[in-house]
């Protein structure tokens, strides 16, 4: 019978099949979700493991995809663990996101649904230290964690087709940034002037899931200025 | 130097290849080519390495004058190719001389139609791959669908390939009606019995509004889908997702890497090169898979 879990940072975690070449694999019992995802992704992106081709960290669990060589994950993994020994970094890296607040589409929405003033919603949403929970569902949209539950506003009924390069939004219990133009549902509160993705890098991004991120509040036309 | 110009470039032809991997942490979907049985055999029958690009042509084909001669193939569904105004087959090494045009009008069966050219595709990888993502906008020729006055060019190989087809067996028939095995997926116990019973019992519409991110389903059948919410969470190709609008969404090979709606089921690589070629309004129903 094959094992359908395996142990990493004291904690057990349950591998299930994901399609023929694919494993989803969720910490069981587990307080910090979040940071023990980042801490087993980092892990097996630092081993010489040449089977793994794809990570996808998320909320609550992680897909990996292994070459259609390779039939268990449970087998890497524990190849993985009897080989190589890593340091896993305690202190991820901050990141200062600066945010012209006067450039959100969406203030007024905002405002009504919250029932308090721009500025209150804007002190609100600066005063926290927020951490890249994920990247996706499209290429270079940074989804953040530790939002103030005082400025929970639902995502739109009928998503924007486009959304410009940079705009900071809020939807549910979270905020994130656009780093591309695309489309999408959460209301826009701001637009950051820097370019926090290009897919003529590799890496295409310098930011990573697990680290930090502070906004720090800049006028229109600083904006303009730094726009380029 | 090979070269082609884009006389017309059909209703939504891309620029294709194996895919791109590595990068779905950042939000970048995998892309590549819908039919990847169809993209392989194109690339064999030039005699290509693997993970070459092709062109990939979605419904209308368009019209390409190869400004010099060149060895192309011609795979997928059917939009009866022809070189200057007189048919030619599909699934076979072809030999262009220079100036011939190829053209590829509407899909009469099938839905994708691959052209492959032998030799190194004068392009540059964008993450280590030359498929296009429309949606972002990078890849293939900048990002976007092919337009009259593109010009393609490749390095011709050294070796001249020699004619090569398909055997019989090996050529897929396209019929727009198909049965799909479906995998349980991560949430599929999330749907009542009934709705399990309409998902395995009903057909389904191949909606419009399909595309490379995915195609959607329409059914006249009233479902009371899981309306329970759940946090984003991996997705990949092959994924069916059931919004709470009952309208089952399969993922392709440009969807998102995350999303929100449940997984109920996944379906395979085969069976995602099957429904590739499934053209708008074709029926789709679902069988369960044995595990």
């Amino acid at each position: 019978m094959m094992s359908t879990s395996f142990q990493f940072n004291d904690i057990s975690w349950e591998v299930k099949r994901f399609g023929a070449t694919a494993w989803l694999v969720e910490p069981r019992n587990c307080k910090e979700i979040l940071k023990n995802i980042h801490q087993l992704t980092n892990y097996l992106e630092q081993s010489s493991s040449n089977v793994i081709i794809d990570i996808i960290p998320a909320y609550n669990s992680i897909a990996i995809f292994l070459d259609k060589s390779s039939l268990s994950l449970i087998d890497v993994i524990s190849d993985i663990q009897k080989k190589e020994v890593f340091n896993i970094s305690e202190s991820p890296n901050t990141h200062i996101v600066k945010v012209c607040y006067e450039l959100g589409l969406d203030w007024n929405v905002v405002t009504t649904h919250i029932g308090i003033s721009k500025e209150a919603v804007i002190e609100l949403h600066l005063q926290q230290k927020y951490e890249i929970a994920m990247m996706g569902f499209l290429p270079g949209f940074v989804f953040l964690e530790g939002m103030d539950a005082r400025i929970l506003v639902p995502r739109k009924e009928n998503p924007r087709i486009a959304i410009p390069t940079g705009a900071v939004g809020i939807g549910g219990t979270q905020t994130g940034f656009y780093s591309l133009e695309s489309p999408g549902g959460w209301q826009i509160i701001g637009r950051t002037p820097d370019k926090y993705f290009d897919v003529h890098n590799n890496p295409p991004t310098y930011l990573q899931a697990g680290d930090a991120i502070v906004f720090e509040r800049i006028s229109e036309d600083e904006f303009h200025l730094l726009e380029k | 130097m090979g070269q082609l110009t884009v006389l017309e470039g059909g209703l939504f032809t891309t620029v294709q290849d194996a895919g791109r991997f590595g990068f779905r942490k950042y939000g970048v979907p995998i892309s590549g080519a819908m039919d990847e049985l169809s993209y392989k055999n194109a690339n064999e029958l030039v005699q290509n390495p693997r993970g070459n690009p092709v062109l990939e042509c979605t419904l209308i084909g368009g019209s390409y004058r190869f400004n010099s001669p060149a060895c192309i193939a011609i795979t997928g569904g059917n939009m009866e190719p022809e070189i200057n105004e007189i048919s030619v087959n599909q699934d076979e090494t072809i030999f262009v001389k220079k100036g011939d045009v190829l053209t590829l009008k509407s899909a009469s069966r099938g839905c994708r139609t691959y052209i492959g050219i032998s030799g190194k595709w004068n392009l540059k990888p964008i993450l280590g791959s030359f498929s296009t993502n429309v949606q972002s906008k990078f890849g293939g020729i900048d990002g976007r669908t092919l337009q009259a006055g593109d010009v393609l060019q490749w390095q011709e190989a050294s070796i001249k390939p020699s004619f090569n087809f398909l055997p019989k067996d090996q050529i897929s028939y396209y019929s727009s009606k198909i049965t799909i095995e479906l995998e349980e997926g991560p949430e599929f116990d999330w749907i009542d019995k009934e709705l399990k019973e309409k998902l395995f019992n009903s057909s389904f519409l191949l909606g419009s509004k399909s595309n490379r991110m995915a195609i959607r389903l329409e059914s006249d059948i009233p479902v009371n889908a899981p309306i329970e919410q759940m946090k984003s969470a991996p997705v990949m190709p092959g994924i069916v997702q059931l919004p709470p609008n009952g309208k089952p969404i399969i993922l392709m090979k440009d969807a998102q890497t995350v999303g929100g709606y449940p997984r109920i089921g996944i379906i395979s690589d085969y069976y995602l090169s099957v429904l590739a070629q499934i053209p708008p309004n074709g029926i789709v129903r679902f069988k369960k898979r044995d595990a």
